[in-house]
C-alpha cells in the first residue's frame, strides 16, 4: 500500500517539497511515479527537495525512483535535492549509486529490420553459403588428390569406422523403410493393374521406381537424418572444445584428417545402402505380388529381371553416389561452421538435416534432367 | 619431456603493432612485446581483456589486422603465412583451456596422434615415448581412459603431455589453471616449472590467477580491456609491489576499489 504523501510549495519560489512516507518499495513506487511525474510536468517547479524523513523502508525499486528523480530533475533543469535521509538507508544509496551521476544506458532495444532489410541480409547469408559450401568442396578435392597417391593417407581404420557407424548400422532402418515402400507401391500399383490382369507389371513398377529413383533418394534422405546431423553434431561438439583448434595449430590437415574418412565411408557405404535398399523394396512388392497378387516368388523375380538393365543399376548408384557424398560434405560443412555454444551445435545439427535434403532433391532434379537429355 | 637443447636464437617471440579482434572490431591495439629463450611469460588481465584472443594470434589461429608475429624468426602474419606456420608448427606446442583432447581416442592416443603423424618412429618406440610422456604427467596407469573418464586437473596433464608430445622450443597455455582446485593447480605450475626449468622450453601462459603467475612467471604482460592494450610489463613481484598504475595494483591486490574513484558521500541532508 502506498503510504501518505504531500508536496509542498515552499514560498512562492517554485521549490517543492516532497515528503513520501511509509514505505519506498516495489509495492508503493508506481503511485510515487504518477506524482513525481505531475511535480515535474508542472513549469512552475524551479526546485524539488525530497524529504525521506517519513520513509520507513526503500528496496531496489525506491531506490531506482530516486535515482529517476535526480536524473529526471537534471535534465529539466531542476534543483533537486534529497533531505533527511536516514541513517540506516546511506549505506544502500551509496551501494546503488545513488552518490554519483548516472552513467547513460546503453539501448537495450535491437534496431528493427523491415522486410527489405531482412531480404538482403538472407539473400547475403544464403550467397554466402554457397561461396562456403563450394571453397569447402574445392578443399576436399584438394585433399583428395594427395591421398590418391598415398593411400595410407585415406586413413583407412577411421574409414571403416564410419562405414560401420553409417552403413552397417542404417541397415535395419533402410531395410524398414525400402520394404514398407515397395510394399505400399505394390498395392497401389496393384489396385489397378488388377483390373487389365496385369498383376505381373506390379513387378515391373515396383523394381524400375525403386532401382531408378526411389532406392537412392529414400537412403540419401536417412543418411541426410543419420549421418549428416552425426558428423554435424561430432565436428560441432570438437570445435566448442577447441578439439578443432588444436589438431590445427599441432599441424594436421583438419579437411584431411575429420573431413575425408566421412566422406570416403559415406561414398562407400551409401551406394551399397542403396543396393539394398533396392533388393529390400523388391523383396516388399514381391510379398504383395505373393500374398495379394497369385504372383510366385519365381515370376515376380523372373519380370524384374527381364526389366531391369544394367543402365538403370547403375544410373541408380551414381545418383546415390553423388547424394552420399553431398549428405557427407554439408554434415562437415555445417559442423566446421559451429560457434563456441551448446545453442550454435543444435542449430547447424539441424541445419545439415534440412540443407542436405533440399541439396538432394536438388541434385535428384539435376540428375533427372541429365539422364533425360543423354537418355539414359 | 622436452628437447635438451640451446635454442637456435635468443628472441623466440616478437609482436610487433598487433591489432587483433573478430571482423573488423579490434580487441587489441598496437600491441609490441618480445619473448626471450627460456622466459615463462604470463599475459595476464580481466575476463575479456583479449588475452585469449591474442594466444590465437600468436598461434595463428587468427589472422591479425594489423601488425606482425615472429616466431623464432619466421613471420606467421605476412604474405607467406602457412609455409612460416608449417615450419614453426612442430616448434611450437599448445595447452588449451579445457585440454581439447580428441573425445574419440584414449589418452595414449592423443599423445601417441602428433608422433604418429609427423615422425616415422616404429610403433614400439611411439608406445615407449608416450609412456614416458604420461609418466612425467603422472598419468601412466590411466593411458587407455578415454578423457571423459578423467577429472579437470587429469585431463590439463594429459594436454600437456600432448602438447610437449613433439618436444617443443615454445610452449602456449591457455589458462592452465582454469577450473583447478589450488593443489591441482598448484601441482600443474610446478610441472610446468619443471619443464621450463629442466628443458629450457620457453613459455607463454594466459591467466589470471594470482598464485599462478606468482609461482611461475618469470615475466608478465598486463593487458586491460578500455585501454585494448598491454599497460605494464614486468616482473610480478616489480608490478605488485612498485606500479603506479592503479588497474596494476588493483589486480595484484585484488582490490577493485583502487580502480575507483574516492566514493562521494549521498547527496546532502536540506
Amino acid at each position: 500500500m502506498m503510504g501518505p504523501q504531500s508536496t509542498t510549495e515552499a514560498g512562492g519560489t517554485g521549490r517543492r517539497v516532497w515528503a513520501p512516507s511509509g514505505p519506498l518499495t516495489l509495492k508503493t513506487v508506481s503511485d510515487h511515479w504518477k506524482t513525481f511525474q505531475n511535480l515535474l510536468s508542472d513549469p512552475a517547479v524551479k526546485a524539488l527537495v525530497v524529504d525521506l524523513s517519513g520513509v520507513e523502508a526503500v528496496d531496489s525499486a525506491g531506490l531506482v525512483l530516486l535515482k529517476g528523480l535526480r536524473d529526471r530533475c537534471a535534465a529539466a533543469s531542476i534543483a533537486y535535492e534529497l533531505a533527511h535521509v536516514p541513517e540506516p538507508f546511506r549505506p544502500f544509496f551509496v551501494f546503488g549509486g545513488l552518490d554519483r551521476p548516472t552513467h547513460e544506458k546503453p539501448s537495450t532495444t535491437r534496431v528493427g529490420e523491415n522486410a527489405l532489410e531482412r531480404l538482403g541480409r538472407l539473400t547475403m547469408e544464403t550467397l554466402q553459403d554457397i561461396g562456403e559450401l563450394i571453397e569447402f568442396v574445392g578443399s576436399v578435392t584438394v585433399a583428395f588428390l594427395p591421398c590418391c597417391l598415398h593411400p595410407k593417407r585415406f586413413r583407412l581404420k577411421e574409414v571403416l569406422y564410419y562405414v560401420q557407424r553409417s552403413g552397417s548400422e542404417a541397415m535395419p532402418i533402410v531395410f524398414l523403410v525400402s520394404f514398407l515402400m515397395g510394399l505400399i507401391m505394390a498395392f497401389q500399383a496393384a489396385v489397378q493393374l488388377r483390373q487389365f490382369g496385369a498383376n505381373i507389371f506390379v513387378a515391373d513398377l515396383v523394381s524400375l521406381a525403386l532401382t531408378r529413383e526411389l532406392g537412392p533418394l529414400m537412403t540419401a534422405i536417412i543418411l541426410a537424418g543419420r549421418s549428416a546431423a552425426a558428423f554435424a553434431a561430432e565436428i560441432g561438439t570438437m570445435k566448442v572444445n577447441e578439439e578443432v583448434d588444436a589438431l590445427t595449430v599441432m599441424g594436421f590437415n583438419v579437411t584431411e584428417f575429420l573431413i575425408m574418412p566421412k566422406v570416403n565411408a559415406l561414398a562407400f557405404s551409401g551406394p551399397l545402402l542403396t543396393l539394398f535398399a533396392n533388393a529390400s523394396g523388391i523383396f516388399g512388392g514381391m510379398v504383395v505380388g505373393a500374398l495379394g497378387l497369385d504372383l510366385t516368388p519365381a515370376s515376380f523375380l523372373t519380370e524384374v529381371v527381364a526389366i531391369l538393365s544394367l543402365t538403370d543399376v547403375v544410373s541408380g548408384l551414381a545418383k546415390s553416389l553423388a547424394f552420399s557424398i553431398l549428405v557427407a560434405m554439408v554434415g562437415c560443412l555445417r559442423g566446421l561452421q559451429t560457434e563456441k555454444s551448446a545453442d550454435s551445435v543444435g542449430r547447424m545439427t539441424t541445419s545439415a538435416v534440412v540443407s542436405s535434403i533440399f541439396l538432394i532433391i536438388l541434385a535428384d532434379a539435376v540428375f533427372t534432367v541429365l539422364f533425360h537429355v543423354f537418355d539414359i | 619431456m622436452g628437447a635438451l637443447k640451446p635454442p637456435a636464437e635468443d628472441v623466440m617471440i616478437h609482436a610487433e603493432g598487433l591489432t587483433v579482434g573478430y571482423g573488423e572490431r579490434p580487441v587489441l591495439k598496437d600491441v609490441t612485446f618480445t619473448v626471450h629463450a627460456g622466459e615463462i611469460v604470463t599475459v595476464l588481465g580481466g575476463s575479456g581483456c583479449g588475452k585469449s584472443t591474442l594466444l590465437k594470434a600468436l598461434i595463428g589461429l587468427i589472422r591479425p589486422l594489423r601488425g606482425s608475429v615472429r616466431i623464432r624468426g619466421a613471420c606467421i602474419t605476412g604474405s607467406d603465412r602457412e609455409a612460416a606456420l608449417e615450419s614453426i608448427r612442430r616448434h611450437i606446442g599448445v595447452l588449451f583451456q579445457y585440454g581439447a583432447l580428441l573425445g574419440s581416442l584414449s589418452i595414449a592416443d592423443n599423445v601417441a596422434l602428433p608422433l604418429e603423424e609427423f615422425t616415422d618412429l616404429p610403433r614400439s618406440l611411439i608406445a615407449d615415448l608416450v609412456h614416458f610422456k604420461l609418466d612425467t604427467v603422472g598419468l601412466a596407469d590411466y593411458a587407455h581412459f578415454m578423457p571423459a573418464e578423467l577429472s579437470g586437473g587429469m585431463r590439463k596433464r594429459a594436454a600437456l603431455a600432448r602438447a610437449m608430445a613433439l618436444d617443443p622450443e615454445i610452449l602456449f597455455c591457455d589458462e592452465p589453471s582454469a577450473g583447478l582446485d589450488p593443489i591441482t593447480a598448484a601441482e600443474l605450475d610446478e610441472l610446468l616449472l619443471e619443464c621450463n626449468r629442466a628443458l629450457g622450453i620457453t613459455m607463454v601462459v594466459i591467466t589470471h590467477e594470482l598464485a599462478s603467475i606468482e609461482a611461475i612467471a618469470t615475466r608478465c604482460i598486463m593487458l586491460d580491456k578500455s585501454a585494448q592494450g598491454i599497460i605494464a610489463v614486468g616482473r610480478p613481484e616489480d608490478l605488485k609491489n612498485h606500479s603506479a598504475d592503479p588497474r596494476v595494483r588493483a589486480f595484484f591486490h585484488r582490490q577493485p576499489s583502487l580502480m575507483r574513484p574516492e566514493a562521494a558521500s549521498v547527496a546532502p541532508e536540506g
